[in-house]
């Protein structure tokens, strides 16, 4: 393979393991709401990613990423935890903003 | 004289008025205050100033264990200055949402490479605490 290919395939792992890792992070934080029991948490967490810190091999890595997301798939919280504002959080949408198209008229007499 | 002593107490009583009534606004100024107040047309950021956020993201990094407290400024950079690979640069974004009560999508978060970016970012945000 070229190295441009390589490189490629390189940069869009990293870009894998990040998401992965924030994924599980965030996973951890809704199961673990205790701040000192998720501390604990998250430290075996990036235990298991450091094992594997040291590979090059394309084909293993990806395969290695395949496995970790389908474990946090598994160990998906059913109801996460989002910022209220943000899609999929309780206040979303909550109060959304009146169309320019309506006009208040002000001192409008009956 | 009833009649001109009334039509005094009204002429006094319209002037009195004439100076404490509240003109109706123009219909662009009421709009203008709504849409100034609504989350959608805030587009100019977080109501926190600059320096506010500058030392609350400089604090969460210095009390970051992973991180040197000395090495952190307002222009280091995560990779050379802070000596901070990936997976700690993801810990410290989620770090920086916690503090700010934000959820960052993940392009952002790949997209920040140094705590001026996080000021920045953090600034502009309409919805950081």
């Amino acid at each position: 393979m070229s190295t441009a290919a390589v490189a490629a395939r390189r940069a869009l792992q990293q870009q894998r393991t990040r998401v992965l890792y924030r994924k599980a992070l965030r996973n951890v934080l809704s199961w673990a709401v205790h701040r000192d029991i998720f501390y604990v948490e998250a430290q075996k967490m990036r235990e298991q990613f450091e094992m594997n810190k040291d590979l090059s091999n394309l084909e293993t890595i990806d395969r290695l990423l395949y496995e970790g997301e389908s474990r946090v798939e598994k160990f998906q919280h059913p109801d996460p935890y989002i910022v209220p504002w943000a899609p999929g959080g309780s206040k979303y949408a909550r109060n959304p903003p009146v169309p320019s198209e309506v006009i208040t008229v002000v001192g409008f007499e009956f | 004289m009833q009649a001109a002593r009334s039509s005094t107490l009204r002429a006094l009583h319209s002037a009195v008025l004439q100076h404490l009534r509240v003109q109706p606004a123009q219909i662009g100024s009421t709009w203008g205050l709504f849409r100034a107040i609504s989350a959608e047309a805030h587009a100019q950021g977080t109501c926190l100033s600059r320096s506010q956020v500058a030392d609350r993201v400089l604090s969460v990094l210095k009390s970051s264990a992973k991180v040197d407290p000395l090495t952190v400024s307002e222009t280091a950079s995560f990779q050379n200055d802070l000596q901070l690979d990936t997976l700690d640069q993801v810990e410290i974004m989620m770090a920086i949402e916690d503090e700010f009560a934000l959820e960052i999508p993940d392009a952002d978060a790949d997209n920040m490479k140094s705590t001026k970016d996080v000021i920045e970012y953090v600034v502009s945000h309409p919805r950081a605490k």
